[in-house]
């Protein structure tokens, strides 16, 4: 059970669903899946996304709010935000934006529960996890987190891919105030890829 | 990390400010600022509270600070990281944890 959006399809709009979706195309506008979002190396996605798992081989220019992880690999490229407890940048994967992994200054209990996560989905092809385990405790959280563990969420709106500033970082309990000025240079201007040229032909795909 | 030149132990805390020329391997604790030509490599027991300009940096300890690498950044999968990050090549395994800003702009 799975989508796939073929790379001479447009979709332009809200996709949403409860099943894997795999991207060799091209998506403009939101993404509101319980499962995998696979962006193939042929795959352009222009959206606000929120799935369980997304897997970047291509191209993503927005943000990426995912419940369990965020994998860029080898060949993908994105500009945008990334929330998820886990996030995988590979040597050779190109990304600029901000990650929020949640609680970085866990206790070990809470890199604990971290590497459990990351042992139990080291299993390739798994089939995707919604469930996410227990949350760490709310008052170790940043307030601005979500604090409801599994959810196929509801749409959130989310901020625009850029520019932000780092101050959303929170500095450092011994005042690296420099974190919080945002010292990474300006601020990511994301600018669309431009697509692969010569397949511009248009269709809409109706999902069923 | 085998033929690294200067080892910061782990009973070590230096408040201050770091440069040189040849890797530098943290097992200890620093604070302040930390600039080399050559390769960082923060252990597990490493704690690096600084800003940090390197060539190459290996986490596997904890790093709060921003750090800007001419070659790249390596979290480890016990690495945790808050700050920033401006780099042409930065890897993320999984189970690291990092919260701030990356730019791969070269």
């Amino acid at each position: 059970m799975a989508t796939v959006v073929g790379d001479r399809i447009f979709i332009n709009g809200n996709l949403q669903g409860d099943e894997d979706l795999t991207v060799h195309g091209r998506i403009k506008g939101t993404v509101n899946i319980s499962k995998s979002l696979i962006v193939e190396p042929s795959g352009i996605v222009e959206a606000e996304v929120q799935v369980a798992n997304a897997v970047v081989s291509g191209v993503v220019v927005g943000n990426i709010t995912a419940t369990d992880s965020v994998e860029i690999l080898k060949g993908g490229r994105m500009v945008g935000d990334i929330t998820a407890p886990r996030v995988i940048l590979t040597d050779g994967a190109l990304f600029r934006g901000g990650i929020d992994m949640g609680d970085v200054k866990a206790d070990d209990s809470g890199l604990a529960d971290a590497r459990a996560r990351a042992a139990a989905s080291r299993r390739p092809g798994a089939p995707a996890r919604v469930e996410r385990p227990a949350p760490r405790p709310a008052a170790a959280r940043p307030a601005t987190r979500p604090s409801s563990p599994a959810r196929p969420t509801p749409p959130r709106p989310a901020p625009p891919p850029a520019p932000r500033a780092a101050a959303d970082v929170p500095s450092a309990p011994t005042g690296m105030g420099a974190s919080a000025a945002g010292g990474g240079g300006p601020p990511a201007a994301p600018k669309p890829p431009s697509p692969p040229g010569g397949r511009r032909k248009k269709i809409l795909l109706k999902r069923r | 990390m085998a033929n690294a030149n200067t080892i910061i132990g782990s009973s070590i805390t230096i408040d201050g400010e770091i440069t040189g020329e040849e890797d530098l391997v943290i097992q200890g604790t620093v604070k302040g600022k930390v600039s080399l030509k050559e390769s960082l490599f923060v252990e597990s027991s490493g704690t690096v509270e600084a800003d940090i300009q390197v060539a190459a940096v290996e986490i596997s300890g904890q790093v709060t600070g921003n750090v800007v690498a001419s070659d790249k950044v390596e979290l480890k999968s016990d690495g945790r990281m808050v700050g920033d990050i401006k780099a042409p090549r930065v890897l993320i395994a999984d189970g690291a944890m990092f919260k701030g800003h990356i730019d791969m702009e070269r």
